[in-house]
Order: C-alpha cells, then sequence, then structure tokens
C-alpha cells in the first residue's frame, strides 16, 4: 500500500457516509483552525503579493510588477542558489547521521540515555541567540577552529564565517550539529515497531543484519519519509540560524543570504512587504513542486502495513 | 461513545474561557482608553529600544512623570535595538503604534512621510531652548516629527596603549590629511603584534564616508535623492582596497568579522586597533571596554584644515508620537518633559546622546563621567567647524548596503568602479524623494 | 504465525528491546565503540559546557578565553543576571511555561484528532485536505504573521467585565495558545498521520467486531499505540515554544508579558555594551526547564510496545 494510492481511495466503500460524519467531528479544531487562523491570512498575503505594501500605508495594487521583478533581482536569484545548496547538501547529511545514530543507540548499550540526551542537546539550542555568539567562538578568524589549526601549523587558516567562500558550509555544520530532532523521531519510529515482527523473524531463523533489513528498515519507511519531506520543508525555510550567525545581514558578500532571510529583510527591513509576498509564493510553489515529487516517488519504497 | 470526546471538548472550552478570563485581566489594556469626557485620566504607551541599563533609566523618568502628573499613566515597552523596527513596523500595519516611540535618522521620513507620525509642533510641544539647528533636524517637509534627544557626532578615536607601544605620535587633528592618517596607521601596524592594526578599515564605516562625500563636495542624499555619483565612491572603494592590502587596514576576514560584531567584541573594543571610527555617544562605551583613556580626534580633512572637515551634528535619537494617538497633547507634554525637563535629563545623563536643550546640557554637565566630559568637550570644539546641515534619509535610504559591497570589493567579487556603481545605482532605484 | 493479538503498552524499556541484547559483541568493538560515541558526544556538547563555564566568568573574560578551566567561580552572573530587569528573571520563565503548557495540551489534543481522521477514516475530500494541510507548512510565516498579527488585534477580548476590542488580543498570550488548540502546527499531524499508519489496521477491526464506535478506537486503542508520537509531540512543542522569538516579539508588548526568549534579548545591546555573562547565566536557567522536559519526556517515547497473548 503506498501513500498515494491510499489517499486516492476516498471513493466508494459501504461505511462512506458514516465515515464523513465522523470524520468531520475528528477535523473539527483542525478545520476551524483551517479557516480562521491559517487561510485567511495566507489568502491576504497572496493579495498583497500583488500590492506594493510598506506596512506603514494601505497597500497599493500594483498587478504583476512583484512577480516580474523577481526574475531580474540578482539578490533573490543569488538566495535562490544558496538556499538550493542548503538543502541538497545539508538534509541528506542530517538525515544520514540521524538514522544512523538512532539505530545505533536503539540497539541497546551503556549510557544510551546519557548519549541520547547528549546528542539532542544541540538541538535545544539551536536557534538561540547564545548559538550565534559560540559559532562565532568557534569560527571566527581566531576562533576555536583556526587555534587548533595555527598550532598545527597551518598559517593562514581560512575566515570561516568570515569569508564568503565558507560561510555557507559553517551554517550547513551547524544544521548537522543539530541532528538531534530527526534522531529522536527516528527513535520514535524504531521503538513503535512491534515485537513481534523480529520474534516471528527470529523463529524463522533471520540474523540480525537480515532482520534489520527485511523488519526494521521496512516498517520504518513512513518514518524515513516524513523526516524526508519535513525536513526539506524545513529547510527549503531555514531562516533563524542564517540569521542569528550572519546578524541578518545574510553576508559576508550574501553568501549565507537564505531565500527567506531575504524575504524578511524586503518585508521588514525595506518595507517592501508585497514583493516579499510575492517571495513566499514562489517558494510555496517550489516546495510544493518537491512535496508532490516526493510523495509520487513515495509509493516505490514506502512501505504502510495498512 | 463519545465520552472521551465530549470530554476533551468540555476541557478544551474550559481551559479557553479560562485562559481568555486569566489573561485578559492579568495583562492590562494594550491601547490608550479612549478618553472619557469628564475624566482627564490618560494612559500612554511609550516605546523605545535599549539595553538592561537604559531600560532601568527609562523607568525612572516614567515614574518621575508619572508622580507629577498623576492622571497620567506610562506604559512601558522596551525591546532591544535589533527587534525593535519589525515590531514597531507590525503594530502599525495592525494599527497599534504606541503613544511615544524612539525614532532614528534612518527612518523618521520612512514614518513621517507616511503619516504615521504626530505632528508634534502643532500638539504643542516645546521647541525653545535648544541649540541651533538642533530642532530643525527633526523636520521632514517642515513638519516636526521628532524631537531631538541627543546630538552626536563622528568621531576617530585613538587607543593611547596600542599607539604607544608602536612607538608612534598621533598627528594633530585639526590639520591631518587622509593621507597622514592613512600613513601614520601603516607604521602602527608594522611595528604591532599579529593580529594588532593601526586602523580599523573605515572604508565600511558610513560616517567616514559621509565625511569624505561631503568634503568633496556631496553628500550621502540631498533634496533630490541620493546625493553622491558612483566615481566618487570608486575612489573611496579603491583606497579600502589598497589600504587593506598594504595592512594598514585588518585583513578581508577580520574586518568582515568585525563588521558583525556586538560593539564590546570589537577589535577596538579588545586594543587590537590603533584608531577607530565611531559615534561620540559610543564613546563610553568603548573606554570602558578597552579600559583605556582613549583619545577623540576629528576626522581629517583634505585640505589639512579642519574648518575643511565638513562635519555635522546627528540626532542620535528622536522622541515621537502616533499620529493616530487618542491622546495627542498629552504625548507632546510627555515629549517635552523627556527633552526638556531638567530632572529627567539629570537621570538619562548623556546614555542617549548630549542633550541638546541647553538648559539640561547645562545642568547634566556637572555630575558627567570623564568620558561623557570629554565628548561634550569635542561637540563644543567642532561646532564652529560644522558644515552643511545634512538631509534627512528620504523614503528607500535606511540601508545603503555599504558593508555588502565594501565585502564584494574585499574578497574580489567585484572591482571598487564596478561596486560603486552597483551601490549607486540600487540606492537610486529605492529612493523615492 | 499469530491470527490475532491484543497488544499493550511494555513496562518501562529505557534500555534496548530484549531480543537485540546479548548477542555477543566483542568487547573490543564494544570499546571502540564508546570511545567513538564519547568522542562525539564532546563535540556535541563542547559549545554547551563553553557556554556554562562562561557564565561563571566576568563579562571581561568571557571571549578571551576559549578553553573550559575555571580559575575561579563568580556567580554574580547568576544573582544580577536573575534581577536585572524589571521583574525577577522567574517570572518570565513563568509566562513561558503557561505558553508552553497550553501549547502543548493544545497540540496533543488537536494534531491526534485530525490525524486519526487522515490516518483511518475515509471521507470525501480527504486528499484535497490533506494537500492543503501540507501546503500551509510550505508559506514562510513572514509574510503570514502581518495579517494574522491584523486579525488578532481585531478579535473582542473579556476585560473589565465585558467583551472589548480596543487591541484585542495582543498583549495576551491568547494568539500563541489558541492556534495550537486548532491543530495549526500542521507537523504533528503529518508526524501522528504516519505513525497511526504504522499500527496494523487488524486492531481496528477486532476492536470494530468488539462493537467499538471511531472514538473509542481513538482513545482506548490508537491513543495509547501513539505513545512515543504523543512524546515526541511534547518535546517538540515544548522547545519550539520555549525558545520561540518572533512570534513572542510581535504579540508581547509589555515586559511583565515576555517569555524568556524575549527576556534573554534584553541583556543584549549591539550598539553599546552588552551583559554577556548575565545572558548566558540566564540562557543556562532558561534551559534547565527544557532539557528537564526532555529527560522526563524521552522515556515515554522509549516505551515499547509488545504482544502480550494469542486470540
Amino acid at each position: 500500500m503506498s501513500a498515494l494510492s491510499e489517499l486516492s481511495h476516498l471513493k466508494g466503500g459501504k461505511q462512506e457516509s458514516a465515515d464523513n460524519k465522523s470524520a468531520y467531528v475528528f477535523l473539527l479544531p483542525w478545520l476551524l483552525g483551517l479557516f480562521i487562523i491559517t487561510l485567511g491570512p495566507m489568502v491576504a498575503s497572496l493579495y498583497l503579493s500583488f500590492t506594493d505594501y510598506s506596512l506603514l500605508a494601505d497597500p497599493e495594487w500594483i498587478g504583476l510588477k512583484n512577480y516580474q521583478r523577481m526574475f531580474t533581482d540578482p539578490r533573490l536569484l543569488n538566495s535562490l542558489a544558496v538556499t538550493f545548496t542548503y538543502v541538497f547538501v545539508s538534509t541528506p547529511m542530517q538525515l544520514a547521521l540521524a538514522l544512523g545514530i538512532a539505530v545505533l543507540l536503539n540497539q541497546g548499550m551503556r549510557g544510551l540515555a546519557f548519549y541520547r540526551s547528549v546528542f539532542y542537546l544541540p538541538s535545544l539550542m539551536g536557534s538561540s541567540v547564545a548559538i550565534a555568539i559560540l559559532w562565532r567562538q568557534i569560527f571566527g578568524t581566531s576562533g576555536l577552529v583556526n587555534q587548533f589549526l595555527v598550532y598545527l601549523g597551518f598559517k593562514n587558516p581560512p575566515g570561516w564565517i568570515a569569508d564568503p567562500s565558507t560561510a555557507l558550509w559553517t551554517i550547513i555544520l551547524l544544521h548537522v550539529w543539530t541532528f538531534g530532532s530527526p534522531m529522536i523521531i527516528f527513535l520514535a519510529g524504531l521503538r513503535q515497531i512491534p515485537g513481534m515482527y523480529y520474534e516471528a523473524a527470529s523463529v524463522d531463523g533471520a540474523s540480525k543484519w537480515t532482520q534489520f533489513w527485511q523488519v526494521t528498515m521496512p516498517l520504518l519507511t513512513p518514518i524515513i519519509f516524513f523526516n524526508l519531506v519535513l525536513q526539506i520543508i524545513g529547510a527549503f525555510q531555514s531562516f533563524t540560524q542564517a540569521f542569528v550567525v550572519s546578524g541578518g545581514t545574510g553576508g559576508p558578500s550574501d553568501s549565507t543570504m537564505f531565500y527567506t532571510l531575504y524575504l524578511y529583510q524586503k518585508g521588514f527591513g525595506q518595507f517592501e512587504m508585497g514583493y516579499a509576498s510575492a517571495m513566499a509564493w514562489l517558494l510555496l510553489f517550489i516546495v510544493g513542486a518537491f512535496t508532490a515529487v516526493n510523495f509520487f516517488a513515495s509509493k516505490y519504497w514506502v512501505f504502510y502495513d495498512d | 461513545m463519545g465520552r472521551l470526546n465530549t470530554g476533551v471538548a468540555k476541557a478544551a472550552a474550559l481551559l479557553l474561557a479560562a485562559g481568555l478570563a486569566l489573561t485578559g485581566c492579568a495583562s492590562g489594556s494594550t491601547g490608550s482608553t479612549a478618553a472619557k469626557a469628564s475624566d482627564a485620566k490618560v494612559e500612554l504607551r511609550f516605546m523605545w529600544w535599549g539595553n538592561d541599563t537604559r531600560n532601568a533609566m527609562t523607568m525612572k523618568v516614567i515614574e518621575a512623570y508619572q508622580a507629577a502628573n498623576p492622571n497620567v499613566t506610562i506604559k512601558p515597552e522596551p525591546t532591544d535595538w535589533g527587534s525593535y523596527w519589525d515590531k514597531l513596523a507590525t503594530m502599525t500595519a495592525g494599527n497599534n503604534t504606541p503613544d511615544v516611540i524612539q525614532m532614528d535618522e534612518k527612518y523618521i521620513a520612512e514614518y513621517g512621510s507616511k503619516g504615521v507620525l504626530l505632528d508634534l509642533e502643532k500638539a504643542g510641544v516645546k521647541t525653545d531652548g535648544f541649540a541651533p539647528g538642533t530642532i530643525d533636524l527633526g523636520r521632514v517637509k517642515g513638519k516636526l516629527f521628532g524631537v531631538n534627544a541627543g546630538i552626536n557626532a563622528p568621531i576617530v578615536l585613538a587607543n593611547p596603549k596600542v599607539i604607544s607601544a608602536a612607538g608612534a605620535t598621533l598627528p594633530d587633528d585639526k590639520t591631518w590629511t587622509w593621507d597622514q592618517l592613512n600613513a601614520f596607521a601603516k607604521g602602527v601596524t608594522e611595528k604591532s603584534p599579529q593580529g594588532t592594526y593601526g586602523s580599523q578599515n573605515y572604508g565600511a564605516v558610513e560616517p567616514m564616508l559621509r565625511v569624505y562625500l561631503r568634503q568633496n563636495g556631496q553628500d550621502e542624499y540631498s533634496d533630490a535623492g541620493v546625493g553622491f555619483d558612483a566615481p566618487l565612491l570608486g575612489t573611496w572603494f579603491e583606497n579600502m582596497q589598497a589600504r587593506t592590502a598594504d595592512k594598514t587596514f585588518p585583513s578581508a576576514a577580520e574586518a568582515t568579522e568585525d563588521m558583525g560584531k556586538a560593539l564590546d567584541q570589537t577589535m577596538a573594543a579588545t586594543n587590537k586597533a590603533g584608531l577607530f571610527y565611531y559615534w561620540s555617544n559610543q564613546v563610553s562605551a568603548l573606554d570602558k571596554a578597552t579600559g583605556q583613556d582613549l583619545k577623540l580626534m576629528r576626522p581629517p580633512s583634505k585640505t589639512g584644515s579642519a574648518k575643511d572637515a565638513q562635519l555635522w551634528y546627528k540626532a542620535s535619537m528622536y522622541w515621537s508620537g502616533s499620529a493616530k494617538s487618542k491622546n495627542a497633547a498629552e504625548v507632546a507634554k510627555f515629549v517635552s518633559f523627556l527633552s526638556s525637563n531638567i530632572e529627567a535629563g539629570k537621570v538619562m545623563g548623556t546614555e542617549r546622546g548630549v542633550p541638546a536643550n541647553l538648559a539640561v546640557r547645562d545642568a547634566v554637565k556637572a555630575q558627567l563621567s570623564a568620558s561623557d566630559k570629554k565628548v561634550v568637550a569635542y561637540l563644543d570644539a567642532i561646532d564652529a567647524e560644522r558644515g552643511k546641515t545634512p538631509a534627512i534619509t528620504p523614503v528607500g535610504g535606511s540601508d545603503i548596503q555599504l558593508g555588502r559591497y565594501s565585502q564584494d570589493v574585499l574578497f574580489n567579487k567585484s572591482t571598487p568602479a564596478k561596486a560603486a556603481e552597483g551601490l549607486v545605482n540600487e540606492l537610486k532605484s529605492k529612493v523615492k524623494v | 504465525m499469530t491470527d490475532s493479538a491484543t497488544m499493550t503498552p511494555d513496562a518501562d524499556l529505557t534500555d534496548a528491546p530484549t531480543q537485540r541484547r546479548g548477542s555477543g559483541t566483542s568487547s573490543v568493538r564494544s570499546v571502540f565503540k564508546h570511545i567513538a560515541l564519547i568522542l562525539a558526544s564532546v563535540l556535541m556538547i563542547y559549545p554547551l559546557l563553553w557556554m556554562l563555564v562562561s557564565s561563571f566568568r566576568p563579562n571581561e573574560l568571557i571571549f578571551r578565553e576559549p578553553g573550559l578551566i575555571l580559575d575561579s567561580i563568580h556567580l554574580e552572573n547568576y544573582t544580577v543576571g536573575w534581577t536585572a530587569l524589571t521583574n525577577p528573571f522567574g517570572h518570565y520563565m513563568l509566562n513561558s511555561a503557561i505558553v508552553v503548557l497550553g501549547c502543548i495540551f493544545g497540540n496533543v489534543v488537536s494534531c491526534s484528532l485530525a490525524a486519526y481522521a487522515f490516518a483511518r477514516l475515509k471521507f470525501t475530500f480527504k486528499n484535497v485536505f490533506f494537500a492543503i494541510m501540507l501546503l500551509t507548512i510550505m508559506l514562510p510565516s513572514h509574510v503570514v504573521i502581518v495579517p494574522q498579527y491584523v486579525m488578532f488585534s481585531k478579535l473582542p477580548i473579556f476585560r473589565d467585565g465585558q467583551f472589548l476590542i480596543d487591541g484585542g488580543w495582543i498583549n495576551t498570550f491568547l494568539p500563541l495558545i489558541v492556534p495550537k488548540l486548532l491543530a495549526t502546527d500542521a507537523f504533528f499531524v503529518f508526524l501522528m498521520v504516519q505513525f497511526i499508519r504504522g499500527l496494523p489496521k487488524e486492531l481496528d477491526e477486532a476492536a470494530r467486531i468488539d462493537g467499538c464506535g471511531h472514538f473509542r478506537i481513538f482513545a482506548s486503542i490508537i491513543m495509547p499505540l501513539m505513545t512515543p508520537a504523543i512524546a515526541t509531540t511534547t518535546i517538540f512543542t515544548f522547545i519550539w515554544t520555549w525558545n520561540d522569538f518572533f512570534s513572542a516579539l510581535i504579540y508581547l508588548t509589555t515586559p511583565e508579558n515576555y517569555t524568556v526568549s524575549l527576556a534573554l534579548r534584553a541583556f543584549l545591546d549591539s550598539s553599546g555594551a552588552s551583559n554577556w555573562g548575565a545572558m548566558f547565566a540566564m540562557s543556562i536557567v532558561s534551559l534547565l526547564p527544557v532539557f528537564i522536559a526532555f529527560l522526563i519526556g524521552q522515556r515515554w517515547l522509549v516505551r515499547g510496545i509488545a504482544t502480550t497473548g494469542i486470540k
């Protein structure tokens, strides 16, 4: 059963009308939230994307001008490049690490609870102001890493945070360092695999390795899929880490100007909320496309027990 | 059947109701209450940016005002500088601008020309007793949108410890030229330990750029919009590039890192620079951080004469009001208190800048720290040498992106000429006069 | 194998499930594994340790020492930091706690309800709603926050014995909590959907045969088996809400309503003198509840599921 085929099974079934009533009762809070809190503002932001809106005065309709400007804005195109690099480099790295460590920790060992907490700690701090200060202490021109490199004999270590060619990598590293969140989700997923499958497999004589590939991984695919989809969505919208490490500038030389950081600068800093709204809808389109691809591909590798 | 569901629903409803009741009572009212006909009870919301020192000081001033005006309650809403403008813009979008606002020169035209700010003169604010020209700094197209909350000016600071350790003697700041500054700083770098430089990178310091522009007959802004052209800016960037190459300035990476640091973490504040460039109201923080008695100097001039330095007074910040406030007269009264009242001035000292009101400035002189006395002396000294009053930053001009283009030049992503063109063109596309 | 089985949550399994322990890993491999893990742990927590150590140093020394060795312990960062702002720091932690608890309750209840519908029920427009739900996560929050702010500022609030508009819900905790009661965090809805789909449908069917309606199945069967998902939701909601800055900035205007994330900013002043030591000290203090929440939550996270008996 794949995600998609499951989703497409919405017609027919003797229970349909009975399910409808129950379904809408279960969905009531979500529907209220959707229509009152989410959809209204989303539609408003779509409207704003066709206006010139400074926040300080009423929006003025300008039609497609924002969208037209976007395609010739070099800083926007640069921010797309920065964001794409970040998404496609850091997401696989972070997820692979999270999955690997989760599997390792799930096997049971002394100090398991300790390691689990320690690996999660960076995520606790991930978006705080303190992190910016710390990251600069470590990756500054005379920070910890460079002090260590000089000690090893390198004369002119790179500027890391202060150099356009390496700054983005420090943020990628920061993202990978906070792998604790997807790791916890993987752990939860591993924990929820019913023991009866393992018992049955060992009764059948399967080795631990085989059990991993035949039982664990397939049953974990819904969770892997979840993490993949949401980490990609989240990575495209990554804001706080770049904001905090670059001091809100996206520097040096726009090398850490993530798409949402540029969007934020345009909307709040330069009083061009209309343009920022247009940028937001473009991002939604891009992320939506990637997510749709993810869902279509999922029918080839995600296994649902229902 | 639906036991769990109704149970949950009941609990949720209870929580929601309780939350509404509790939070509604606990947090007090948010906006100024409508003035009732006979009752003079007034509530003003007052927003400012600052750190915990300034916040404590400002609270004291609020208490003093409330004691003198028992029918007025002032609700303080302090934030830090970084978050201030996001919050203010959002509040304005939601028609929720506070009654009294601390305002900055970069944004006063933006907010003023869009009708967000109160015309203070019409509301009855006191404007007499201020140093000449300082009130006009708060005018946008003739209307007074902000009262000067403190004066500052661009300043060059010299670190005696770093300079004497390099065995150098400071030139006279009344007669020095840019070339002399550069040569002097280069000499200091050569004789200083690794990581210490004769001068901070002034190429990315906006007030210094402005000094240079003014000395060459231009300025950042004029009444027509952008006040400078790319060729002149190009020479500025060329100088920056050359000084970085000959090690007068720190390396590209060090300079870039420095730009992003908080004031008390910069090379200047940690005794790693001989000369550095800031605004005069940052002197006491720097004195404290370096632990030195820093020497205050005028920026150099082209000709070697202080009269040609083309310096100016800037309002470090303003007191403004909301055009939609329900208590315009009270706002003006409070703003007058903040800017002209001697007791208030004594509490705030020069923390926000040297008071523009002459009576307050005199009253405050006695209690000033040594650092602050230096600053007042400097401002007095350059008073007669000031050039033309600069135009207020127009709409769209709040960020000229000097940092980014400087970094492009420093890291060789762009030539000085191209970067200058880029900056000027980008600025021209944003500025609306 | 088994025709049907009942499943119950297992007793506290804080370590591995039994079937995977004790298959003879050599002690050398185990030692290597531990060394590698310890090194990794050091990398993970070095920054945090540095912050902890710095909170015991006076302001001037903090940025000069990259190391972890303390010469002397200065507690004044803690005492000064606790009282430096208008209210004692604990007041802000209390504010954050109120918001966080409201959000956790909201998320756990409303998201699980919605997730059950998406995962187990058939209804018209299901895939349309599911797609819309995912779409809501894809729009950057910065462009939605201003329209939301405007909307919240116009909602009536009960004050002084009557319903007023007057600034609406601004400067209350309501804009931060109420959305969570209405399942606006699609992340957790999707998370729970994936977890529920991992549970065998035989359980539902067995309960059906016994005559249970959907609510009974949801409450008695699905929810208990979703403990890891609920624990994850709780932990993540706690941490994200505790650290949330921008929404708190926009909606909370007077200092007595500030949450911890706003209060920490008050120690900084990028154009003047910041009180780094106090900020680090209060950051450490504010991390404690988060960490404790995590420690408690993770015990629930690892409750495994085991089968008991065969029908």
